[in-house]
């Protein structure tokens, strides 16, 4: 078979200007912005005496990120968004909602992290710098409009989670989590890789827009393309935690630090939605069918092997683990009904997600001391004598991840379920909604040591990020459910870029 | 507003109640409960008879994006549950100790159960029904499980969300199918009422529909949550769990199932099984309460039954029966209470809610024992109190519907005199009287139990009253 297009690609325009230059890096400011922080604080973390480090790393990070995050919050309203870098990078909606998103990520991240760090007696310098890198990676990734660059964001976030989640060194458990998720993460990456490369040869150019261009729904059979999807979606599937490739998930959330854990539940799986969109909503538009049913498959194993096998589990950072398989099969129904209202709902659940899963984790972190961590169910016996808010904001989470009204998990579900009847595929949330009784059963056993009378009654220690991390997160599961319509137009705005309406 | 506030004021009202210390927190339920109980009152007042559409409508956009707004409003299906709903609340808040462990809390938590009740009722838009139908099961739940008595309270309470939630999850699917296959794009109950999809998507979408009110309701044979769940709930609790939250079932089945869904026809038709399913409930209750040792199962069984009555009626499909079942709705939530409640007393002064156990009673308490005939009287159905006119209606209703169905509800009717009276003569009854002393009935459970009584009088010689406000809307309910 011949593929034409490949001779036509090979002219790129090489005539770069200074102004050019600039506004290249304008549409990439958020990203540039972070990345001009990490260095800072990786001078800073240097030039510090051993004791004094730690803090202000933390506050140079937290800098970093609400610039960036204002940075991306003006240009959303303010600036003219579009392709940089010969089409490589964009600063379009899409980009900017996950680098908001993104950095609100890292400031709760640094926030919950940094007393944790001190209550185990952990090196912090280095930590925030992980965090700070991994997020640039994922910023990448959401402002990626070419296959390499998606594979540049995919490894630079990567890398950095490797190391962040054997941070402990003393710790072998988390020393296993680094090793399992580098081979399992390595072993994903080349599948993503391969396909990647199946889809260069098929349409001859890595960039997303061309891609979509050049391959029409004639091109529906070819075995290039299927085989590129399919290995792709084997890819994707591992990074968003989806069954059937969901296994190294628990294993690499229960060994890594609590912070990590959070960070990762969260953040690589909205990056590796960022990365299914833009990769198969925007670039292979015509090929729905293929990559739908194959999504279809394991949005459904998803929501099955998730919800039952979290029923079982003693440990809360395995819970969520699973539970956040689940989710992700909740979120692909978003991706598989596609359109304005699909990818809306998608964009609008990461969000939400973001407040309640990382709530669910940081409320854990409270439990940890310097021996390590603490997250098994019974460990939170007590918490309402301990500390009623705490109580009180861990049973908004779990009822907000089990989708009660009028927490903002409802409306996530209502968004995601609502496209998907809208594009057919009824059967998917009929089969969605009989997991979510059974992941109420879940959800609600973690509240029964939470609430259940126990002689524990010493302080929690929850320092002010503390409180700031988990306060925040609850007050956007309640308040985000009571009035959603701004974050899903925000969803609506940020969908527009894929969708072109 | 009128109707926001009848909401919003139990919730905000139990938010701060539940950090209150326990006097206070009583003392300020009960204002919040009458605040509640006045602005209802003074809906029902100024209710205008004869309008058959919903009335005091707010209607603000929530999520514009889906067409969802924020629609309440009233009608003649809605407004004496609403009232009931309110007039229960304070009976609940009065009749909760204050000696009671974490009796804020637990007052706070009724009075959000009581305003996601309220809001259940009102609710005009689908995904607001939907919201306070959830949001219900919250307080429902952490009432039954922190306050709940027997050894495993929390076993109970979880049976009972996962049970509802089985129904109304897969409510959720009829709630968006109902959006996306009328292809109007809209939630508005007044409006999709006069829209009907084809008859096999309405053959599925009201199975889902249905489902999820038969679990709450609960109809025969979706009652298996009920007896531990009413073992478990405190009777303060019981109070609006089973004088309010069951209705909210019924009142599903009146509010959407019925008008959203004309004909349900496409393998079978779906009219035709739930009534069957009420009578079988209704015989099934009856016989289940017969069996019972334990009073408060007892009365937790014969509730079932009286719920067969209801249903039966709402799907008789004539102005009597469903005027009758609304009727029976607000009888049913009067008496119901009472019963309990008496039960309760019973058990605090004998120790014991075993039926063998507590014989000749009446010589010990004799106003207790009178005030208990009164009670058992209007619960069988005697002519003059207020259960006769509805079951009377009901069964009136669905012998037009099918005369074999009004027999075999009928034989609910001959039952219920079986296990009331003997509920009432074993415990009251006996050749020698009980063999310890033991208190009357105090003043203060008396004056709790008066309203309730009066109730009961006057529903049964003045039902007109009640439905004066109904007539017209049972039938537009049926008009279309």
């Amino acid at each position: 078979m011949m593929y034409p297009q490949m001779i036509a690609a090979a002219t790129p325009d090489l005539t770069y200007t200074w102004s050019q230059a600039l506004a290249d890096l304008g549409q990439i400011s958020p990203i540039a912005a972070l990345t001009g922080f990490m260095l800072l604080a990786i001078i800073t973390d240097l030039a510090l005496p051993r004791g004094r480090r730690g803090g202000v790393v933390a506050m140079v990070a937290v800098t970093g990120f609400t610039y960036s995050l204002a940075t991306a919050a003006y240009r959303w309203v303010y600036t003219t968004n579009g392709p940089a870098y010969h089409g490589y990078a964009t600063g379009d909606s899409f980009a900017l909602f996950f680098e908001v998103l993104f950095a609100s990520l890292g400031i709760l991240t640094v926030a919950i992290s940094h007393p944790y760090l001190q209550r185990r007696g952990l090196r912090e310098g280095e930590f925030h710098v992980l965090i700070m890198a991994a997020v640039i990676g994922m910023m990448v990734l959401g402002a990626a409009t070419s296959l390499v660059t998606v594979f540049l964001g995919l490894e630079l976030f990567s890398i950095a989670l490797y190391i962040a989640c054997g941070f402990v060194r003393t710790d072998s458990s988390s020393q296993e989590s680094a090793a399992k998720y580098l081979l399992v993460g390595g072993f994903a990456s080349a599948f993503v890789l391969y396909g990647m490369a199946l889809v260069y040869g098929a349409a001859g150019t890595t960039l997303i827009p061309e891609i979509a261009k050049r391959i029409g729904s004639s091109s529906s059979g070819d075995p290039l393309l299927i085989l590129g999807i399919l290995l792709m979606g084997v890819g994707f599937a591992f990074k968003v935690s989806a069954a059937p490739f969901h296994m190294w998930t628990p294993d690499v959330y229960q060994g890594a630090p609590i912070p990590v854990t959070a960070f990762m539940s969260v953040g690589t799986k909205a990056a590796a939605f960022a990365m299914i969109v833009r990769v198969f909503a925007a670039g292979l538009p015509h090929l729905g069918p293929e990559w739908q049913a194959l999504l279809a498959f394991v949005a459904a194993t998803s929501m099955i092997v998730g919800n039952l096998l979290a029923i079982a589990q003693s440990s809360l950072k395995r819970l969520l683990a699973y539970s956040g398989v689940a989710q992700a099969g909740y979120i692909l129904i978003g991706v598989i009904a596609g359109g304005k209202q699909g990818l809306a709902a998608v964009l609008f659940y990461l969000f939400i997600y973001l407040f309640m899963n990382f709530g669910a984790f940081a409320v854990v972190t409270l439990m940890s001391s310097a021996d390590g961590d603490h997250d098994r169910i019974e460990d939170l016996d007590g918490l309402s004598r301990r500390s009623w808010p705490m109580a009180v904001l861990m049973s908004v989470f779990m009822l907000s991840l089990a989708g009660f009204p009028p927490f903002v998990g409802f409306f996530g579900k209502l968004f995601l379920f609502t496209a998907g009847v809208n594009a057919g595929y009824t059967w998917l949330v009929v089969l969605a909604v009989l997991m979510s009784v059974v992941s109420v059963y879940y959800y609600v056993r973690v509240l029964v040591p939470v609430w259940s009378p126990s002689t524990r009654s010493e302080s929690l220690g929850a320092s002010f990020s503390n409180w700031f991390a988990i306060g925040l997160s609850g007050a956007a599961s309640l308040g985000l459910g009571i009035y959603p319509t701004w974050l899903l137009l925000a969803g609506q705005l940020g969908a527009v870029p894929i969708t072109g309406q | 507003m009128t109707l926001t506030a009848i909401w919003l004021l139990p919730l905000i009202g139990g938010l701060l109640i539940a950090f209150m210390p326990p006097h206070i927190a009583k003392y300020m339920a009960v204002l919040v409960a009458l605040g509640a109980l006045a602005i209802a009152g003074y809906v029902a007042f100024s209710f205008a008879p004869g309008y058959n559409r919903y009335q005091f409508i707010e209607a603000v956009p929530w999520i514009p994006q889906l067409h969802v707004f924020y629609r309440l409003g009233v009608d003649g299906i809605s407004l004496w549950l609403v009232v009931l709903n309110a007039f229960l609340t304070l009976i609940a808040v009065l009749a909760t100790p204050v000696l009671m462990k974490g009796a804020s809390r637990f007052i706070g938590l009724m009075l959000a159960m009581s305003a996601g009740m309220a809001g259940v009722l009102m609710a005009t838009d689908l995904v607001l029904f939907y919201v306070f139908w959830e949001a219900m099961l919250i307080p429902a739940y952490f009432l039954l499980w922190l306050f709940g008595e027997g050894d495993r309270p929390g076993r109970a309470a979880l049976k009972f969300v996962l049970y509802t939630l089985v129904g109304s999850l897969l409510m959720l699917v009829g709630v968006i199918g109902e959006y996306v296959f009328t292809g109007q794009q809209t939630f508005d109950l007044a409006k999709l009422s006069t829209i009907a999809p084809s008859a096999s998507i309405q053959f599925g979408l009201f199975f889902v529909f249905a489902l999820a009110f038969a679990i709450k309701t609960p109809l025969f044979p979706f009652h298996a949550w009920l007896p531990d769940a009413y073992a478990a709930a405190p009777t303060p609790m019981l109070i609006t769990f089973a004088g309010v939250m069951g209705k909210t079932g019924a009142y599903g089945f009146l509010r959407i199932a019925i008008p959203l869904f004309p004909d349900p026809t496409w393998l079978w038709d779906w009219r035709w099984v739930v009534p069957v399913l009420a009578v079988l409930g209704i015989v099934w209750g009856a016989l289940m309460a017969i069996a019972q040792r334990d009073m408060k199962m007892l009365v937790a069984y014969s509730s079932v039954s009286h719920m067969g009555f209801i249903v039966l009626g709402i799907f008789s499909l004539n102005v009597q029966g469903q005027q009758g079942a609304i009727l029976q709705m607000v009888n049913h939530g009067v008496i119901i209470p009472a019963l309990f409640l008496i039960v309760a007393w019973i058990q605090d002064r004998t120790g014991t809610r075993d039926r063998s156990a507590i014989v000749g009673l009446a010589p010990r308490m004799p106003i207790m024992a009178g005030v208990f005939l009164l009670v058992t009287l209007a619960a069988l159905g005697l002519p003059g109190l207020n259960s006769f006119v509805g079951e009377f209606m009901t069964l009136l209703g669905a012998w037009q519907l099918a005369p074999v169905l009004a027999v075999i509800g009928a034989i609910g009717l001959v039952l219920a005199p079986v296990y009331m009276l003997r509920l009432f003569q074993g415990a009251m009854y006996a050749e020698t009287p009980y063999p310890k002393r033991v208190d009357d009935i105090y003043a203060g459970q008396l004056t709790l139990l008066a309203p309730l009584v009066v109730l009961m009088f006057a529903l049964g010689l003045a039902p007109g009253v009640l439905t004066s406000l109904m007539t017209s809307v049972a039938q537009s309910g049926l008009a279309r």
